[in-house]
């Protein structure tokens, strides 16, 4: 009923506005699905830049960017921000220090980014710099030493035993680790099992966890952010998987190539003994059989 | 009453001779083509052997024509629930080498040879990839009991006889066997037509004749795998299947089928007769003991003014129903029934019908001549060389009775006979044999007469085709007048 009186309701305005309502409409849904909505300055290097970068937090993966606009001037930050790869494949002596302390990880071309948008970021940084302590000052992360319950905590989450309590995938979905046993987890994304080491510190690393930036899993997690107790418990596994790591990752993935060899032995024999009274030939066996 | 007309066969195997000149006859003119090579339409075989396909009559392996469960009747191979999982391959198929690799031999070896120390001989060569093979068997591999350790010994009719019978028919100046030439049935209950997915096979409505639509068919094989009788084929260069067509275009124009018309022995016989369509179904689920006795019920007396009736209301013509009336194969099977259907037990109700052979008589030697034995010329069925229970599984559904009936009717006839040319048996004796037998001095005369003075037209009562009227069923004649004029005609392709 309800139904109907609203489709009656859109076919009325569509019949009273005509065409022009249709194109109105056509362009809302194009607007209303566009990525370069406005949005503020705050909120888009929450989403984008927050997990490697802090201002007066101190060093994630990327630089702390308090003051930056001291160390450099704009013009080279915005276009660095635009493209870093470019920046550094130019063989720029400041971006090559950047790269070497970021231990090699290059930062991403954010995705919607744009001269003015990196400008109104330069200029956001420099009034956070300005301000005691930043709203970007950092994860809350605890520094509490991580306890055997952590760690057992975040296996459970990673597993997606524990589900996320906002509603994200589980991270096996897509990576795995090793010594998860079973199949072990997803091949989609990276092996998770040495990125405590790759990202470097566990505030570097609950930063990363809190919005993770990358074009896959920005997408995946936007709705979906984990808390603060879930980023601990991870953080805790993966700092005790990278600890307990064996340096030799092929053999999980030698054990999966083998347990598909097996299964598959497996599966042919039982068929063959399902269908064992299949019709193969009857002259050859008479003939044999003689 | 549902009357329809068949054109219905009897193969008299008392008279056969095995040459296989109706097997050549029919390769000659219908699968002499490139991927019809195995194929014979017509074949003969040796009984007891396996035949062709080898153990076709083991519907354990093969899985062919209908089964009965509880009430209900369902094909053995692929039925609806069974075809979707094994649309890809069928479970039971014959392989080619249960058929045999058709070959040929290098004769221009026997020219081209270069000139050494040994004559040049002509090597087989397979006629399916080109390469020379070593023949492993043939489609009559069999053939006057050859290779019986293997062949004879595994006849699935075999089945209840005891140790001592089985040994007996292979023992030396006992040894004995007969030919069981074989065509398509063109059934009333086809399991060939049931099986197909594609709708290709179709019975004829004005004769009966089972056909496979070139066009239609998608080389499922289900009709090769669900036919009891193996007699559709797979030809895998035009990729349709392929059987018996009766040479229909032969008989439109009044022709015997080659197989019929070139039998040197004369042993076959056609003619029309009319059944009821009604009661296929009910027939079809009958218990086995009851299957030969209802198969022959279904047949209906052409000369009976309601029968006729129903008929011509039915749309059969005049024609038809009085070349139903003169029909050979009605007297052997209804009137006489000294004609019994091939393993009815399969359920698909064939109309090809079988006089079962007479035992040939049994000789000893005595120093420098031949003796017949005690029991003479005729001897007792019961005791007959060919054992009954044989008969019986190949005609009978392994019941007995119907087949010792036209045994003793046969050996009686040849009883009366003897005794009105020879003379040397009483014919008071004669008479009381042809009573016991179930049979008049005048049917005696008729089935002698029918049997041995038959001419061509006795043998062949074929109705003038109604083709004009029979298409009328299929579709308007004048659906292309005036709309169409010189065309080409196309043949059979692989694919759609």
């Amino acid at each position: 009923m309800n139904d109907v009186t609203s489709l009656e309701r859109i076919q009325s305005w569509v019949e009273s506005e005509g065409w022009a309502a249709i194109l109105a409409a056509l362009l809302l849904v194009v607007v209303g699905v566009s990525p370069a909505r406005a949005e503020s300055p705050e909120d888009f290097f929450r989403q984008n830049c927050a997990s490697c970068h802090t201002i007066g937090g101190g060093r994630l993966v990327g630089p702390d960017l308090k003051n930056v606009g001291q160390r450099q001037e704009g013009e080279w930050l915005v276009g660095f921000i635009l493209n870093p790869q470019a920046r550094i494949n130019s063989g720029d002596p400041y971006a090559q220090q950047l790269l070497d302390e970021a231990r090699g990880v290059v930062m991403p071309t954010v995705p919607g980014i744009s001269r003015a948008r990196a400008e109104a970021l330069l200029t956001m940084i420099a009034e956070q710099s300005a301000m005691e302590r930043s709203e970007f000052a950092g994860s809350k992360i605890s520094d509490r030493p991580f306890t055997e319950d952590d760690v057992r905590m975040g296996r459970e989450i990673f597993i997606g035993r524990n589900r996320l309590a906002a509603g994200g995938p589980a991270c096996a979905s897509c990576h795995t680790v090793n010594g998860l046993g079973g199949l072990s987890g997803g091949r989609l994304g990276p092996d998770l099992t040495k990125v405590y080491e790759r990202i470097g510190s566990r505030p570097a690393l609950a930063a990363w966890l809190q919005g993770p930036a990358t074009t896959t899993m920005r997408p995946v997690f936007a709705g979906h952010p984990l808390s603060d107790d879930e980023i601990l418990s991870l953080v805790a596994f993966f700092e005790n998987a990278a600890r307990a790591a064996d340096d030799d990752s092929t053999v999980p993935l030698l054990n999966f190539f083998l347990m598909g060899l097996l299964g598959t032995a497996l599966a042919l024999a039982i068929l063959d003994g399902i269908w064992r009274r299949r019709f193969r030939a009857v002259r050859r066996p008479l003939v044999d059989a003689s | 009453m549902q009357v329809r007309s068949q054109i219905s066969m009897v193969f008299h195997l008392d008279k056969c001779i095995g040459c296989h000149t109706c097997s050549i006859a029919c390769k000659n003119i219908w699968t002499d083509r490139s991927g019809t090579e195995y194929m014979w339409w017509n074949n003969v075989e040796t009984k007891p052997g396996t035949g062709y396909p080898a153990q076709w009559e083991d519907q354990d392996k093969f899985a062919g024509g209908w089964e009965k469960k509880g009430d209900e009747i369902s094909l053995r191979s692929t039925d609806k629930k069974r075809i979707v999982p094994n649309i890809f391959h069928n479970p039971h198929m014959p392989s080619m080498d249960d058929y045999y690799e058709p070959w040929t031999y290098d004769y221009q070896n026997l020219f081209n040879a270069p000139e050494g120390p040994d004559q040049p001989t002509a090597r087989p060569i397979s006629r399916v990839t080109g390469e020379y093979i070593d023949i492993e068997s043939g489609p009559n591999w069999d053939d006057d009991l050859g290779g019986s350790k293997i062949y004879a010994a595994n006849d699935p009719n075999l089945k209840g006889l005891s140790p001592d019978q089985r040994q007996q028919l292979s023992a030396i100046e006992r040894l004995v066997f007969f030919y069981f030439p074989r065509i398509c049935n063109h059934c009333l209950n086809p399991a060939c037509v049931a099986s197909c997915p594609s709708g290709a096979l179709y019975k004829r409505g004005e004769d009966g004749i089972v056909l496979i639509d070139q066009k239609r068919c998608r080389a499922w094989r289900s009709c090769v795998a669900a036919c009891p009788y193996k007699k559709t084929y797979y030809n895998w260069h035009t990729g349709k299947s392929e059987k018996c067509i009766l040479c229909f275009p032969r008989l439109e124009t009044g022709q015997a089928p080659a197989c019929f018309h070139s039998c040197v022995g004369r042993i076959r016989y056609l003619g029309v007769l009319l059944y009821d369509a009604e009661k296929i179904e009910h027939i079809a689920k009958l218990p086995d003991s009851e299957l030969v006795e209802g198969h022959r019920s279904m047949i209906l007396d052409p000369n009976d003014p309601e029968v006729i009736e129903s008929a011509k209301k039915c749309g059969i013509h005049d024609a038809v129903i009085d070349s139903a009336q003169k029909s050979p194969v009605y007297k052997f099977v209804k009137e006489w029934k000294v004609a019994l259907p091939p393993h009815i037990e399969y359920r698909t109700l064939p109309m090809l019908f079988y006089v079962p052979p007479m035992s040939p008589v049994m000789s000893q030697q005595n120093g420098d001549t031949v003796d017949h034995l005690n029991n003479g010329f005729f001897h007792d069925i019961e005791s007959s060389r060919v054992p009954m229970k044989f008969l019986a599984n190949l005609f009978g559904a392994g019941h007995e009775s119907k087949v010792a009936y036209a045994l003793k009717k046969q050996k009686a006839v040849r009883w009366y006979r003897r005794a009105m040319t020879v003379g040397d048996i009483d014919m008071a004796t004669a008479h009381k044999m042809l009573q016991a037998a179930d049979c008049s001095v005048e049917e005696a005369e008729a089935l002698y007469r029918l049997t041995s003075l038959c001419t061509f037209d006795d043998r062949f009562v074929i109705p003038p085709a109604q083709r004009e009227e029979a298409i009328e069923m299929m579709k308007d004649p004048h659906e292309h007048r005036q709309s169409v004029g010189f065309g080409f005609s196309s043949g059979s392709r692989r694919g759609l």
